[in-house]
């Protein structure tokens, strides 16, 4: 499978690269749902390995198709984007049904929406609970207890509210997540 | 409980803690990714080593706690000791009903420590093995 290959069947509006040795095609998202019907019935990639989504914060969320030809050994990514204030995308799960399972966690961990699909049901989290992987939402374990490495050599808790200096910070953690003494 | 007979003794059991060793550096505190090291010191002042010298400080160790309900064994605590004060030991019996009871003041840590294999020969922790070097 050649890109010019996969170029010609996914049309113009299709921008195709490999930047990581694979071929990927960059995707309008109103040619999400016919792309992935391209890629099953034209190109022949019958095999889906995954969907997932990635939090770009203001560019919005991408989400990536990875889908695999057994007979030819050889994969292609598809990628689209949509909006960060209301990220809604076709669903593929009519297409590649075993997609159907990760745009329900797509949905739970990110909050994406998949007009199309059969059952968006939480996998895993409580109503209400957010989208754990979205980079806005706080980590609360962080938030719940202060950092035990915020002191330094011959401190206690409580010359910690005394201090007037800069405070060591956690790696990982921005400092929203962090509880304020 | 000891299960060193029917566990390799270099098993993550638990963590021991030889409090003669530490020198209240807090490293260990803060490469720990599950916030589970908990140490509180003071200083106290010595006097200076000579007439023209300067006094002295000293941190001395007020609580060394390790919450075994949010630890993962991972051993950064272990192997970012620059002072060999944390250990590792096989025991791993030591299962609570509540939270509370799963974190291990610096007594406690002390006694896991009398379980801790000595070092394999050769392998010192300042060393590195052959293989290892470049």
């Amino acid at each position: 499978m050649s890109p010019d290959e996969v170029a010609a069947a996914l049309g113009p509006t299709a921008s195709i690269s490999a930047p990581y040795g694979e071929l990927v095609a960059d995707l309008p998202i109103a040619d999400w749902h016919g792309a992935a019907l391209t890629a099953r019935d034209v190109l022949e990639l019958h095999f889906f390995d995954f969907l997932t989504g990635v939090d770009l914060r203001d560019q919005g969320f991408q989400v990536v198709l990875r889908v695999w030809s057994v007979a030819a050994r050889s994969g292609l990514q598809l990628r689209t984007r949509c909006s960060a204030d209301s990220p809604v995308l076709a669903s593929v799960s009519d297409v590649y049904a075993g997609a159907g399972w990760h745009e329900r966690q797509a949905a739970e961990l990110l909050g994406i929406g998949f007009p199309g699909h059969p059952g968006l049901e939480p996998l895993l989290l409580e109503p209400g609970s957010g989208h754990p992987l979205r980079k806005d939402t706080g980590l609360a374990a962080r938030a719940a207890i202060p950092w035990p490495g915020a002191k330094e050599p011959g401190e206690s808790d409580r010359d910690l509210g005394a201090r007037s200096r800069r405070k060591n910070l956690p790696l990982g953690v921005t400092a929203r997540d962090l509880k304020q003494p | 409980m000891n299960a060193s007979g029917e566990l390799p003794v270099r098993s993550r059991g638990t963590i021991g803690l030889l409090e003669e060793n530490c020198t209240v550096c807090m490293l260990c505190a803060r490469e720990c990714p599950d916030w589970c090291l908990h140490i509180d010191s003071h200083k106290e002042p010595l006097p200076p080593l000579g007439p023209r010298g300067r006094p002295r400080v000293r941190h001395v160790l007020d609580r060394f706690a390790i919450d075994f309900s949010l630890c993962m064994y991972c051993g950064i605590c272990i192997e970012v000791c620059p002072f060999d004060a944390l250990f590792w030991a096989p025991d791993f019996g030591y299962e609570a009903t509540q939270h509370a009871d799963l974190t291990h003041e610096r007594g406690r840590l002390r006694e896991w420590m009398w379980a801790a294999p000595p070092p394999a020969p050769g392998a010192g922790s300042t060393e590195r093995a052959a293989s290892d070097q470049r």
